[in-house]
C-alpha cells in the first residue's frame, strides 16, 4: 500500500467485488446538476412535459448517475493507487427518478501490465442498481494504477 | 396554443455535420460544486475531476445555433480521457453525427464528441448513442 493506504496494482485481485452504500437521488440533485452542467433538457427540468413522456416524470441526467456512482466508488474504503482514469464504456439502461436510491456494485474484471514498469491497467465492471435491484446503468472503467516500487 | 420549442428531430440530423460549442474556463467553483454534489473527485492528483469536463461539455452543446437534439433517451457512451485538465484551462466541445438509423420509435443517432483545450489539444473524446424523436406529424 501507499503511505496513504491506497492499494498498488499488485494488491488488487481480479474478481474482487464491492457494493457501495446507497444514495437517494433528489430533485435538488437534478436541479443543481442542471445548473452546474447547463443541461436543461426537458427530460430533467419540465415536470409537465414529462408527465406525457414514456417516463411519466422528470428523470436524472444520465451523466449525474455516472458522476454519483463515481463518487460512490470512493466509499469503498479500499481505494486504488490510481494514476489516471483512462476511459469508460457505459450503458444507460433505465431511468433514475426523483426519490430513487442507487448503489454501486463493482468487480475487478481484469488487470494487465503495460510497457511501463511503474504502472498497470485495471478494468472495473460497474453496475448501478436502484432500490428494486433494477440495473439503471452499467459499464466498465479502465484505470491506470501505480505498481509497487521495486 | 403555445408554440413548441424548436428541436432537431431525427429527420433533421445530417451525417458529418461538425458542430462547435463556445468555450468555457473550468474554475475552482465548478470543481467545488461538482464534488459537493456528486462526491466524485479527480483520480489524478491535482487534476480536475475527470468526468466534470464531460458534464460541462453537454451544457456547452446547448449553446450553439442549432436547436437541441430531440433526445428520447441517452443510450450509451464510450469515452476516453486523453489528458488531465486543471483549474484555469478553457475547453470547448465539438460533435459530429457519424451514424443514423431509423427505428420504430424514432431513430438512433451516434455522435463523435471531442473536448478541446486552449492549446487546441484534444483532452477527452468519445462516442454517444441517442434515441431521437421523429418530427411530429
Amino acid at each position: 500500500m501507499t503511505p496513504s493506504g491506497r492499494r498498488y496494482f499488485e494488491e488488487i485481485e481480479v474478481g474482487e467485488e464491492f457494493e457501495s452504500p446507497g444514495r437517494t437521488v433528489t430533485e435538488t440533485d437534478i436541479v443543481l446538476f442542471a445548473g452546474l452542467s447547463g443541461d436543461y433538457n426537458v427530460l430533467h427540468t419540465d415536470a409537465e412535459f414529462m408527465k406525457k413522456s414514456i417516463f411519466g416524470e422528470r428523470i436524472a441526467h444520465g451523466l449525474l448517475g455516472l458522476a454519483i456512482q463515481s463518487g460512490l466508488f470512493y466509499r469503498t474504503g479500499r481505494v486504488f493507487a490510481t494514476l489516471a482514469f483512462v476511459g469508460l464504456k457505459w450503458k444507460f439502461k433505465g431511468p433514475i427518478k426523483i426519490g430513487d436510491t442507487i448503489r454501486l456494485r463493482t468487480r475487478v474484471a481484469s488487470k494487465r501490465e503495460t510497457g511501463k514498469t511503474d504502472r498497470g491497467l485495471v478494468v472495473v465492471e460497474r453496475t448501478v442498481l436502484n432500490q428494486r435491484d433494477e440495473v439503471v446503468q452499467e459499464g466498465e472503467t479502465e484505470l491506470m494504477v501505480e505498481r509497487r516500487p521495486a | 396554443m403555445t408554440p413548441a420549442a424548436a428541436h432537431t428531430f431525427f429527420e433533421d440530423t445530417k451525417l458529418n455535420d461538425l458542430v462547435t460549442s463556445p468555450a468555457m474556463t473550468v474554475t475552482e467553483a465548478h470543481l467545488s460544486l461538482y464534488s459537493g454534489l456528486t462526491g466524485d473527485a479527480a483520480v489524478e492528483p491535482g487534476a480536475v475531476a475527470e468526468l466534470l469536463p464531460l458534464c460541462l461539455s453537454i451544457g456547452l452543446g446547448w449553446r450553439v445555433p442549432q436547436p437541441p437534439l430531440a433526445v428520447l433517451a441517452f443510450m450509451s457512451m464510450d469515452w476516453q480521457i486523453v489528458r488531465a485538465l486543471h483549474v484555469g484551462d478553457t475547453v470547448y466541445g465539438t460533435s459530429r453525427v457519424v451514424s443514423r438509423r431509423t427505428m420504430r420509435e424514432g431513430g438512433i443517432v451516434i455522435e463523435d464528441h471531442e473536448i478541446i483545450d486552449q492549446r487546441g489539444e484534444t483532452v477527452q473524446r468519445g462516442r454517444f448513442t441517442f434515441l431521437v424523436a421523429r418530427r411530429p406529424a
